[in-house]
């Protein structure tokens, strides 16, 4: 199966809804998005970027458009819907609640 | 939000399930976008179009895994696979036509036969009663020492109905096999059959009539008052057209006008399995109808008529229900000992008073499936054979697709899937098989239901039947696709992938193959047993009945109650009627009996204490069947008396009362003593006494496989009952008779009908032969089916081993065999499987005999001739399936079978 990523788990859906939520993109922007945002910090593989495109498409949180790209070719553009809204904010309050509590903790042990 | 989610991703899945090509196609040009991209980008960072194009790939990680990672988040996997394998499977299929053919039909026989008994055991046993919550519906009964299932008299049924509490209501109902029906006042009545009911028949059941109303409960509570009628479906279909204003109407019913109230819906054509009423009467009216003149249906509480039903309150027990009877059966005993003395009581369901010991169609029903069962595991170990040296043919295959990763569970998936659509193919077939068999049923309808009265046979390929076939389709899928599928998915790779077809080392992948020919030989052995065993019992009967002298006999039947005699009426009509048809040219006997031999009706019973006979305890009398008949009875019908006197003129009424018993009576209460001159008090030990004067040989009374019973005569004048059957003995052929005879009838009354006229060797042939035959003719057909099915499972395997051995028989002809020895090298081992099997079958044949005999045939011990028949036949065309690719074996000639592959 797919190579373990460096993200935790979940995160992908997260970043992938994340991006969608600012404008529709396709797959390969999407990756130029994801090197660009975070660096070098989050390494996703590229293999592992369409099977989670599609896992989001068929939950129903993304959906797909065909629709030409600035260089005049066609591309899979992918948007957010209403239920995709609505998925990002329950993760994001999600994440944000996690990554609080690991920093309590972290701080705690260097007190 | 739930139901918006399902809503979306439904719609994608349906989809990605019905676009499957134009979603392929976007999933390519997707990763495809996404590559070019990625190269335009290597090239511009300074990277060969070739090394742009190899690290796009790399970063990727496998395309290809890639896209079956996307496949998989369809969530439609199990289905598209599914799709592929059945795609697969037909196409493979198609390649071997004979094969899949073959098969098909195999399995096509099993279902068909298998679902047509079913019908037909569905019918009998399962099928619950037509009206709404039918499991609720359970059957009172009275119980003595004779028998279990005993009806309740109108007092007892007014007991039970005021003093029980686990009832939502007590319904009773009483069969009145021949009504005399006229619509116009001045017509000739005809005979139908109608059923009396409890006012709250319809209302405690949940029928709804179709048109009118049903019966109200203050509708059978003054006997005499509410001559009403609610008519049957079908009947008021043929008589009045299906006609709306029929409501009102007054017809005639035993001479009395009724009033029509209402028309029973379609979908209740009753509560029996066979007999369909014509129409229903409140019990009120009982005595336009009364059979039993000397009682009074009202107030004799030993007047017994009546089926008792219930319907259970909801949350009441069956055990509640039978308590609370069982409390009621004592005190009625303490109350009147004297009719309730010993009598208990019981409840039964629907399922329990089917399947009760003694039910006929009940045992007919087991021994059916169980052959129907048998036909089918035959028909299923046929194909695992097939299916097992199919799969070894395909080994390499099975090799190569588990060498590059198939799994082995997705393999026997696509096995089975092969198997599931070999077995839709057989299902289908087989449905129009078991329609043909029930079609077949109703062609022989008037033979088997052989009466005047309206019924028929219920057998019908339903809902529940198809069911049953898709359940028995998918049933023998696994069967026989199963262990083939196991089998072969465990294949050596190294050894698979270097030859077509290796043989694994030792014999452990043939075992398989052998145990299915021992069962299938096995099998059609019992299969035979049983069909000649039915053949032969049956057969018996008839040969045992033949004391008859059944040809030159013509029957009649009259019944004047249909135009209103009275009792003097009725004897005077039948004295006439014998005295003037004896003059008749042609005529050289004559007699009237009120049950013919194998008669439809049942006979009556007759309670009675034996004189001097210590009676036990518990018990207030014995009961027998009884015939009434007239002095011409034993003469006409040729039964010999085999001790005393037949009647005669002077047994009167006024003379001393008389009976003549059957031998198998006499020797029952007499064993060792000359019955003739003994007594029988009727009733009670107080009884009126009746003496002995004749004893009668014994006869087949109602079944031609019936256990031989206790049979007492009366005689007419003494014993008067108001429908009797005249039978003439003629010097040629007695339908020319009939003529004469209603030329009779007509002096005497020209408004009485003249029923059920025909030639008795006729009537005993359907009752006695071709009804049975039809049965015999089903079991026969499933020995034949179960037959052919084993000989080409013998013939396959023993062709397969050949082919399989081929080049070593070549070796073994060049290194210097003879043609013998190959033969018996190849039959030997086909002798060994049907020896074994033979043995097998044997024991099961026995096992079905003693079945049969129990339940059917009162013949003990073992059948030696069918045996002596059945063995040495499945012996000899077993062996001739075995021979004949033998002998092919034995003909190859050494150069070209070590050429072989």
């Amino acid at each position: 199966m797919s190579k373990p990523n460096d993200l935790v788990q979940g995160t992908l859906d997260l970043l992938l809804l994340k991006i969608l939520a600012l404008e529709p993109l396709h797959g390969w922007a999407i990756s130029l998005r994801l090197t660009s945002i975070s660096g070098d910090v989050l390494q996703v593989s590229e293999g592992s970027l369409y099977p989670a495109l599609h896992k989001l498409e068929q939950e129903g949180w993304i959906t797909a458009e065909w629709k030409q790209t600035e260089n005049n070719r066609r591309a899979k553009f992918y948007s957010l819907t209403r239920l995709g809204r609505k998925q990002l904010e329950s993760e994001a309050a999600n994440w944000q609640r996690l990554s609080t509590a690991i920093s309590h903790v972290v701080q705690l042990s260097e007190a | 939000m739930r139901m918006e989610h399902w809503w979306f991703t439904a719609r994608l899945r349906l989809r990605s399930m019905l676009r499957r090509n134009r979603v392929e196609r976007e999933l390519d040009e997707e990763l495809q976008f996404h590559l070019e991209r990625k190269i335009e980008e290597g090239i511009a960072r300074g990277l060969s179009p070739r090394e742009a194009r190899y690290a796009a790939m790399r970063a990727m990680d496998g395309l290809e895994q890639r896209k079956e990672e996307m496949r998989d988040m369809r969530r439609i996997r199990w289905l598209t696979d599914f799709l592929d394998d059945a795609q697969y499977a037909v196409r493979s299929l198609r390649r071997t036509p004979g094969l899949t053919a073959f098969v098909a039909i195999t399995l096509a026989l099993g279902i068909g036969m298998t679902s047509a008994i079913f019908s037909m055991v569905d019918a009998l046993i399962f099928r619950p009663y037509p009206v709404p919550h039918p499991s609720g519906v359970v059957t009172l009964v009275g119980t003595t020492h004779d028998s279990s299932f005993n009806y309740f008299s109108y007092r007892e049924y007014l007991d039970i109905r005021s003093q029980t509490k686990s009832y939502d209501g007590v319904i009773a109902n009483a069969n009145m096999e021949a009504v005399g029906f006229s619509a116009e006042p001045g017509a000739t009545p005809r005979v139908k059959g109608g059923m009396m009911v409890s006012g709250n028949y319809f209302h405690v059941l949940g029928v709804e009539p179709r048109l009118g109303r049903g019966f109200r409960e203050d509708e059978d509570q003054a006997p005499g008052r509410n001559a009403v009628v609610v008519l049957g479906p079908d009947f008021w279909k043929h008589e009045f057209g299906g006609d709306a204003s029929v409501l009102g109407r007054t017809v005639r019913l035993n001479g009395t006008e009724f009033t029509v109230i209402g028309v029973a819906p379609e979908t209740f054509p009753g509560m029996q399995i066979f007999a369909r009423p014509d129409f229903y009467m409140p019990l009120a009216m009982a005595r336009v109808f009364s059979t039993n003149r000397q009682k009074n249906f009202f107030e004799d509480r030993d007047d017994r008529e009546l089926n008792v039903s219930a319907r259970l309150k909801p949350g009441a027990t069956l055990e509640q229900a039978q308590n609370e009877l069982a409390v009621l059966a004592k005190n009625l005993e303490s109350e009147y000992p004297k009719f309730n003395r010993g009598r208990g009581t019981a409840v039964h369901t629907q399922f329990e008073m089917r399947t009760r010991a003694g039910n006929v169609e009940w045992k007919f029903s087991v021994i059916f499936m169980i052959l129907a069962l048998a036909v089918l595991l035959v028909a299923c170990t046929n194909v695992a054979g097939l299916l097992l040296s199919r799969a070894r043919t395909r080994t390499r295959e099975i090799a190569i697709r588990l060498a590059i990763g198939a799994g082995r569970s997705r393999l026997i998936r696509l096995l089975l899937t092969e198997i599931l659509i070999l077995a839709s193919l057989g299902g289908l077939a087989g449905i129009a098989i078991a329609y043909g068999v029930v079609e077949w049923f109703h062609a022989n309808e008037a033979i088997v239901v052989n009466t005047e009265l309206p019924a028929s046979l219920p057998f019908q390929i339903d809902l529940r039947v198809l069911l049953a076939s898709v359940g028995l389709a998918l049933l023998s899928a696994l069967l026989c696709g199963l262990a083939p599928a196991l089998q072969s998915t465990r294949v050596d790779l190294v050894n698979g992938l270097k030859a077509a077809d290796v043989d694994v080392p030792g014999r452990k992948r043939l075992w398989g193959r052998n145990v299915l020919v021992v069962a299938q030989v096995a099998m059609s052995l019992m299969l035979l047993t049983a069909s000649l065993l039915m053949v032969r019992g049956f057969q018996h009967g008839v040969l045992e009945g033949t004391v008859l002298a059944k040809d030159h006999l013509l029957m009649a039947s009259f019944d004047p109650r249909l135009v209103q005699y009275d009792e003097a009426q009725t004897q005077r009509f039948y004295k006439l009627l014998a005295e003037r048809v004896r003059d008749a040219r042609g005529v050289q006997s004559e007699a009237l009996m009120q049950n013919v031999p194998l008669g439809e009706q049942g006979f009556e019973g007759v309670a009675f204490v034996p004189d001097g006979f210590q009676m036990p305890r518990d018990r207030e009398n014995f009961h027998s069947t009884m015939n009434t008949v007239d002095k011409g009875y034993f003469e006409t019908l040729g039964i010999p008396i085999l001790r005393g006197r037949g009647f005669l003129e002077s047994d009167s009424a006024d003379g001393p009362r008389v009976a003549i018993v059957n031998e198998q009576f006499a020797k029952h209460y007499w064993p060792g003593a000359d019955a003739v001159g003994k007594h029988i008090r009727l009733d009670s030990a107080a009884g009126t006494p009746v003496e002995i004067v004749g004893v009668a040989q014994t006869i087949k009374y109602q079944l031609t496989f019936e256990k031989p019973m206790d049979f007492v005569y009366m005689p007419l004048a003494q014993h008067p009952v108001p429908r009797m059957f005249l039978m003439l003995r003629s010097s040629g052929d007695p339908l020319q008779l009939v003529k004469q005879v209603k030329d009779v009838v007509r002096t005497l009354d020209p408004n009485l009908p003249m029923l059920q006229t025909r030639a008795y060797a006729d009537f005993y042939l359907n009752r006695a032969v071709k009804g049975p035959a039809v049965g015999i003719d089903l079991v026969i057909s499933m020995g034949v089916v179960g037959l052919l099915l084993a000989i080409a499972g013998l013939y396959g395997l023993v062709a397969y081993n050949v082919s399989r051995r081929t080049r070593e028989i070549g070796i073994r002809m060049a290194l210097g065999a003879a043609r013998g020895d190959v033969l018996r090298l190849v039959m030997g081992k086909g002798f060994v499987l049907v020896g074994m099997g033979t043995v097998f079958g044997l024991a099961m044949g026995f096992a079905v005999e003693q079945l049969m005999n129990s339940m059917l045939f009162n013949v003990g011990g073992v059948d030696i001739v069918a045996y002596v028949i059945v063995v040495p036949s499945l012996f000899v065309v077993t062996m001739l399936a075995a021979y004949l690719p033998a002998r092919r074996a034995a003909r190859i000639a050494p150069t070209q079978a070590l050429r072989y592959e």
